[in-house]
C-alpha cells in the first residue's frame, strides 16, 4: 500500500467543518467539492488506501479471498434472512448479504462502471402509475430536470465513455468521451436485438476510451469486475475525486478507520465521530457537521448503532425509516455458447446495452421495468469460469466437463438483466440482536425477499435474453434460475429522500429531517431503485447535495 | 453505547462471483493465501515433495484430481501440479476443511477396497463410478473446487504448472489487448464507434 503524499492533517479535538464517513462513490464526491468549496475535511474509511500498484490480475488472492471486500482488520460478518419471521443466519463463508468494497474509494474501485442515468420516469412513477398497495413506491422529491446538470457533472468530471442512445432522457452535454470499443458480447447482443425489431445502444461506462484528465485510457486486461484497475482507467473517486481533494490542502483521508459511533450533544446536534483504528485503538473526530456516506447498508447501521436519550430508536430515525425500503435491483442470467471464439474474457465487462424494456408495460401483467446487457459476467476470469460452468448446479467433472469447460471460455457470453426493486418495509437493513462482530458492532443483518413483480421482471428480461442469443446464432444457451436473492451489490433506499418527515429519513438536500449538522448522502437517500446500475446517479445526488451543502454552511445554516 | 472493544481476530471472509456458486464457495483468508504462495514458490524452488500431504493421500488425491479434470490431448490435473496446490491448502488456507477432505479419502479407499483394489489401482471408468457415488458429499465438493483453483490459479500458488491450466481453455494472462478480441468484432468493424443507433 503506498499512500500518497501530501494532504492536511486535523487534530481530532479541534472540530473540522465536515466529517464525512465513508470514501466510496459519494463519499469521494463530497470530500472534493467540499474541500474545493474551502472547508475543512476528514473522511474515515474503514478500508486502506491501495492505488493502482496494489492491483492486480490474482483470482485466487484479490477475489475468493476477498482482499478488497473482507474488513481489513477484523472479521465482520453479515447476517441474512428472507423474511422477518425467520432467525437470521450468518454464512459460513461466501458472498456477504450486502456486497461493497472497504477500500479509498468504496465500491467505485471494484465495480464494472456501467452508468446508466436515470429517466424521468424513476423520478415520479408513483404519481404515473398510481399506488402499490402495501409497497412504500412514491416519488421523489426532485425531478429529472432538477437532477440533469449533476449527471452531466459527473459524466465530465470522472470521465464516461458512451454515446446517446435512442431511448435517453434530455442531457445538456453530449459525453466526454467516446464509446469503449465493442467485444463480442456487443456484437452479438446487437445483432440479435436488431433481428428482433429492438434498439441496441453502446453502454454508457465509467472507463476511459481515450486519455482524459491525466489518466490512461482502457488497456482491455479484462480484470474489471470484482478488482481494482491497474491503469487507473477506471473512473472510481480513489483516481478521480480523492487525488483533487487531497490537493486542495484542506481535506485529510484517515483510511482503516472505522466509526462505530456518531455522538449527539445535550442540543440534538451530532458533535463527534468514534472510530476504531486499524489496532482497534478508539478515537473521536470533533466536528461541526458530518455526512454519512457510508453505503445504504453501513449507513443506516451507523445511525442505528447511534442511538441515545435524545433519539432512542437510532440517530435521525423518528420516522422508524432508517434501514427500510432495501432495493437491491433484480438479476437474472442467461448464458449462451457461440460456434466461434468472441474471447469476451478480454477488456471490459459491458459494450451494448438494450433498453427497450426499461419502462413499465401494463401489458406485461405485473410492474417493473428493466435493461439488458451482453457482458461475460464471471466467466471473464479462468477460475470462475470453470466454477460456474454447470450455471450454479452440482459440481460437473470428468471428461465432457472439460470438453465444455475448454471450449466454453472463448465462446461464451451471457446477457444479464437488470429491473426495478419494489421498495418494501420487510426488506431492510437491521441490527443483528444476537451477534456482535470482533469489537462489540452488532451485524448487519440484512431481510430480503424480492418483490413477486421483481421476480416476474426479472424472468421476463431472461426471456427477451434468450430470444436474442437465439437470433444471433447461439449454439447452447442455459439459464441461471431466476429465485429471491440473497445478496446485494446495489444497496439502496435505506435512508429515503422525501419532504415529509413521517415518511423518510433526509429531507430534497440530504439533511436529516431531525438532525440539522447531520447529512445522510449515498445510495440509501434514492426512494426508486432505478432499472439497475445506481452509481451515476448516487455521484450526481453527492454533487448536488454537495452544492447545497456548502451553501448552508456559508450561510451559518447548519 | 460506548461498545467494548475485544481483541481483533482475523478476518474470515470471502467474496465470490455474482452468482451462486453451489456448494463450491468456500471462506478463504488472504494471508494464509499469500502465505501459501510464498510456501509453493520456496517447494517448487527446491523441488522437495509434499509437506502436509502424505503420500497414501496424495496417491488418493492425485487419481481423484484426474478424473475431476482429466487427460485428454492436454495434462490432467495431477500433471498440473494440482497437488502441490492442495498441499499448500491444506497446511495454511484449506487447513479447516481438511479433516473433510482427509474421512472423504478414507471413505472412498474402503470404498474402492470393496472394488478390489486402492481407488489410485482402479481403472479409470471404475474410479469413475465409484466416484459417482459421492459427488454429492462435501467432500467431493470441496476436492473439486481445490482442483479447479488449483488448474486456473496463479501459477505462483503451485499449481497451473507454466500456465498450462490457462493455455487450456484458451487464455492467456496480459495486461493490455487490443481489439479486435474475437472472432465476431469484425462484424462491426472492430472499432465499436457509437454504433448506428
Amino acid at each position: 500500500m503506498v499512500m500518497p503524499e501530501g494532504g492536511a492533517s486535523f487534530a481530532t479535538r479541534e472540530p473540522v467543518d465536515f466529517v464525512i464517513i465513508g470514501s466510496g462513490a459519494a463519499g469521494g464526491v463530497l470530500a472534493r467539492e467540499l474541500s474545493q468549496a474551502g472547508f475543512d475535511v476528514v473522511v474515515l474509511e474503514q478500508g486502506p488506501w491501495r492505488t493502482a500498484v496494489d492491483f492486480g490480475h490474482d483470482e485466487l488472492g484479490h477475489f475468493f479471498a476477498g482482499d478488497l471486500t473482507g474488513h481489513p482488520s477484523w472479521s465482520d460478518p453479515q447476517s441474512f434472512r428472507a423474511d422477518p419471521s425467520e432467525e437470521a443466519t450468518v454464512s459460513g463463508g461466501g458472498i456477504p448479504a450486502a456486497l461493497y468494497a472497504r477500500t479509498v474509494g468504496g465500491a467505485s474501485v471494484h465495480f464494472s462502471g456501467n452508468y446508466w442515468r436515470m429517466r424521468p420516469v424513476d423520478f415520479q412513477e408513483r404519481s404515473l402509475l398510481g399506488p402499490m398497495a402495501g409497497t412504500g413506491f412514491s416519488d421523489w422529491p426532485i425531478t429529472y430536470e432538477e437532477l440533469e446538470p449533476y449527471y452531466t457533472r459527473v459524466e465530465h468530471e470522472v470521465g464516461v465513455s458512451g454515446a446517446v442512445g435512442p431511448f435517453d432522457p434530455p442531457r445538456s452535454k453530449p459525453y466526454p468521451l467516446p464509446p469503449m470499443p465493442v467485444k463480442g458480447s456487443g456484437v452479438l447482443l446487437e445483432q440479435g436485438a436488431r433481428a428482433l425489431g429492438l434498439h441496441p445502444q453502446p453502454a454508457p461506462v465509467a472507463i476511459l476510451s481515450q486519455p482524459y484528465r491525466g489518466r490512461p485510457p482502457c488497456g482491455h486486461c479484462g480484470f474489471c469486475l470484482g478488482f481494482g484497475c491497474e491503469m487507473n482507467a477506471k473512473s472510481s473517486t480513489l483516481v478521480t475525486m480523492i487525488p483533487e481533494a487531497v490537493a486542495t490542502g484542506r481535506c485529510e483521508i484517515r483510511p482503516l478507520s472505522t466509526v462505530y459511533r456518531i455522538e449527539t450533544g445535550d442540543d440534538g446536534r451530532v458533535s463527534e465521530v468514534a472510530y476504531l483504528d486499524a489496532s482497534g485503538a478508539q478515537h473521536a473526530q470533533k466536528a461541526k457537521a458530518v455526512v454519512v456516506a457510508a453505503n445504504g447498508a453501513e449507513t443506516p447501521r451507523l445511525l442505528l448503532m447511534s442511538e441515545s436519550a435524545s433519539f432512542p430508536d437510532g440517530l435521525a430515525n423518528g420516522s422508524g425509516l432508517v434501514g427500510k425500503y432495501l432495493m437491491g435491483n433484480g438479476h437474472s442470467v442467461i448464458h449462451g455458447y457461440f460456434e466461434h471464439e468472441l474471447n469476451d474474457w478480454k477488456s471490459i465487462q459491458v459494450t451494448r446495452i438494450v433498453h427497450d424494456f426499461y419502462e413499465n408495460d401494463p401489458a406485461r401483467g405485473f410492474y417493473g421495468g428493466g435493461g439488458l446487457d451482453g457482458r461475460p459476467l464471471v466467466n471473464a476470469t479462468p477460475i470462475l469460469h470453470a466454477l460456474t460452468e454447470a450455471g450454479g448446479g452440482p459440481p460437473r467433472w470428468g471428461r465432457d466437463f472439460k470438453r465444455d469447460v475448454r471450449h466454453g471460455f472463448s465462446r461464451h457470453m451471457g446477457i444479464l438483466g437488470s429491473t426495478t426493486s419494489v421498495p418494501l418495509e420487510r426488506n431492510n437493513i437491521s441490527l443483528d440482536p444476537a451477534r456482535e462482530d470482533a469489537h462489540g458492532r452488532p451485524l448487519v443483518r440484512m431481510t430480503y425477499r424480492d418483490h413477486d413483480d421483481d421476480l416476474a421482471m426479472m424472468k421476463f428480461l431472461q426471456d427477451r435474453g434468450e430470444e436474442i442469443l437465439d437470433a444471433a446464432g447461439a449454439t447452447r444457451t442455459w439459464r441461471e434460475p431466476v429465485v429471491p436473492q440473497r445478496f446485494h451489490a446495489h444497496l439502496l433506499g435505506t435512508c429515503r429522500m422525501g419532504d415529509d418527515p413521517a415518511t423518510s429519513v433526509v429531507d430534497r438536500y440530504h439533511r436529516s429531517h431531525e438532525v440539522p449538522n447531520l447529512f445522510i448522502c449515498d445510495g440509501s437517500s434514492l426512494v426508486s431503485s432505478g432499472r439497475g446500475q445506481p452509481t451515476l446517479t448516487i455521484q450526481a445526488l453527492a454533487f448536488r447535495a454537495a452544492e447545497h451543502i456548502a451553501g448552508f454552511a456559508r450561510q451559518g445554516d447548519i | 453505547m460506548n461498545r467494548s472493544r475485544p481483541s481483533a481476530t482475523r478476518r474470515h471472509f470471502i467474496v465470490g462471483s455474482s452468482v451462486a456458486l453451489g456448494g463450491a464457495l468456500m471462506g478463504l483468508n488472504l494471508g494464509q493465501v499469500l502465505a501459501a504462495a510464498e510456501a509453493a514458490r520456496e517447494m517448487l524452488d527446491s523441488e522437495s515433495p509434499l509437506v502436509n500431504i502424505d503420500s497414501e493421500l496424495a496417491r488418493t488425491l492425485s487419481a481423484v484430481a484426474d478424473q475431476i479434470w482429466p487427460q485428454d490431448d492436454t495434462l490432467g490435473a495431477s500433471e498440473l501440479g494440482v497437488l502441490a496446490f492442495m498441499d499448500q491448502a491444506a497446511g495454511g488456507f484449506m487447513a479447516g476443511a481438511w479433516p473433510t477432505i482427509q474421512a472423504g479419502a478414507t471413505d472412498l479407499e474402503q470404498r474402492a477396497l470393496a472394488a478390489g483394489s486402492a481407488f489410485h489401482a482402479l481403472a479409470f471408468d471404475q474410479q469413475t463410478e465409484l466416484l459417482e457415488s459421492v459427488q454429492s458429499t462435501p467432500f467431493f465438493g470441496t476436492v473439486h473446487f481445490l482442483v479447479l483453483l488449483g488448474c486456473f490459479a496463479m501459477p505462483r500458488y503451485g499449481g497451473n504448472r507454466n500456465q498450462q491450466g490457462w493455455a487450456q481453455i484458451g487464455f492467456e494472462q496480459r495486461h493490455a489487448w487490443q481489439p479486435p478480441f474475437g472472432h465476431y468484432d469484425g462484424a462491426v468493424g472492430g472499432e465499436g464507434g457509437h454504433g448506428d443507433a
